[in-house]
């Protein structure tokens, strides 16, 4: 049986939980809250985001979970032309730069 | 509208306690139906009501027609080969309607 | 123009990743394009810290306290509460009750889906790949790894949250909590209770 869906794991086998609770970083709780304002203003859906996440494909393994997320709008929002490569490539130089000061 | 876990669906093929299977196959694309529980056979536990499919929303499109949404229960031990629990032991998931034959 | 919340926040240490550097830069350009604001970026933020996790236990505290609150809650947990006067927004919620019977636990074995509106964010462990790939098929070895250790002669319920419902466990009250009040009775129901993979101790 072919497996399309990378997050399409239920049932396989794995190792141990780590049981303990992480939390969120700062710049999770911010991104997480972005999600939820695109979502509840229709500017993309949850089914969208998930989609996304998963066409990820093998990269899906290879993230964590913020870092999927983040790719996975970031690559919807290109997709629906929200902004360009280019666009997105210079606003993050910039924020970049912020932090380098 | 008034807040509630579940949304009207009278026109629906399954009724609760209806045993179902869930169709064996593996389309490309966004699905919910997990593949663990695909070409298993349950019971409806509950309608939960029709919804527009996500795997039209997942690409763009509104999902209408909406589907009818079903939460299935399994015996654990006809969903694993060598499940090692109890007898007693469920497990449950949402499937749509499209997703479900007659069992 | 001012990106207040461009900036590092204390609370993280070492520079950014790549990945926080991305999600700021999107939030900016929203922003910018119009389509969000900081505003309502930053009131979500607050909602998530400090609204929606105290929601979940103080629901099922007066549901422990409160038999007809308790019936309505598991017949259609959304709208429990909202005539509680709690707003789940696109939760919609069922409730699952433990018996002596009967034991519930929660996965979304494909995402993350969770009552969000409900308890917050949920914790690291409920979106790890581990437990979504094993609270399924072995849930009586995951719940032992979480020092919860349920007999065989309980059933246990597992709920993979895969659609459009979002669901909340309601626990049994343990004993010796007779007389106490509902706020006592929720600092006992703790995140990990109302997912099912702890019990509450009195």
């Amino acid at each position: 049986m072919s497996k399309h869906n990378p997050a399409d794991i239920g049932g396989e086998p794995a190792g141990a939980i780590d049981t303990v609770d992480h939390g969120l970083k700062f710049w999770e709780k911010q991104a997480n809250a972005l999600r939820n304002t695109l979502t509840s203003g229709r500017i993309v859906r949850l089914d969208e985001l998930r989609r996304a996440a998963e066409d990820l494909g093998l990269r899906y393994y290879r993230l964590d979970y913020f870092q999927r997320t983040t790719e996975a709008l970031r690559n919807l929002l290109l997709e629906k032309g929200v902004f360009t490569r280019a666009e997105l490539e210079r606003k993050m130089d910039e924020v970049r730069e912020r932090y380098d000061a | 509208m008034t807040p509630s876990a579940y949304a009207p669906a009278l026109q629906r093929r399954f009724n609760v306690g209806d045993r179902v299977r869930v169709k064996a196959v593996h389309p490309p694309g966004h699905r919910r139906t997990p593949s663990y529980i695909r070409g298993k056979a349950g019971a409806i536990e509950r309608v939960c009501g029709m919804f527009p499919n996500p795997e039209e929303l997942a690409y763009g499109f509104d999902g209408e027609p909406k589907r009818v949404l079903y939460r299935v229960r399994f015996k654990q031990t006809d969903v694993w080969k060598s499940y090692s629990g109890p007898g007693g032991d469920w497990i449950e998931l949402e499937i749509y309607e499209h997703w479900l034959d007659p069992a | 123009m001012t990106h207040e919340h461009a900036h590092p926040h204390p609370e993280d240490e070492g520079p950014p990743s790549e990945h926080e550097i991305m999600s700021r830069a999107m939030q900016e350009l929203l922003e910018e394009k119009g389509l969000v604001t900081a505003e309502q970026v930053r009131r979500r933020m607050e909602l998530f810290e400090q609204e929606f996790p105290q929601r979940g236990s103080r629901v099922v505290a007066h549901a422990w306290t409160d038999p007809a609150f308790r019936k309505r809650l598991l017949e259609d947990g959304k709208a429990a509460c909202a005539e509680w006067g709690l707003d789940l927004e696109a939760d919609r919620l069922i409730a699952l009750e433990n018996t002596p019977q009967v034991h519930n636990v929660v996965v979304c074995t494909l995402c993350s889906c969770y009552p969000r509106a409900l308890l917050g964010m949920p914790p690291t462990w409920y979106k790890s790949e581990n437990y979504r790939r094993r609270v399924v098929r072995e849930p009586r070895a995951v719940l032992k790894e979480f020092g919860t250790v349920i007999p065989e002669s309980v059933a246990i319920r597992v709920h993979d949250s895969n659609a459009d419902m979002r669901y909340v466990v309601v626990p049994m009250r343990p004993a010796g909590t007779e007389g106490w009040t509902e706020a006592q009775l929720a600092s006992i129901l703790t995140r990990d209770t109302l997912v099912g993979v702890a019990l509450p101790r009195a």
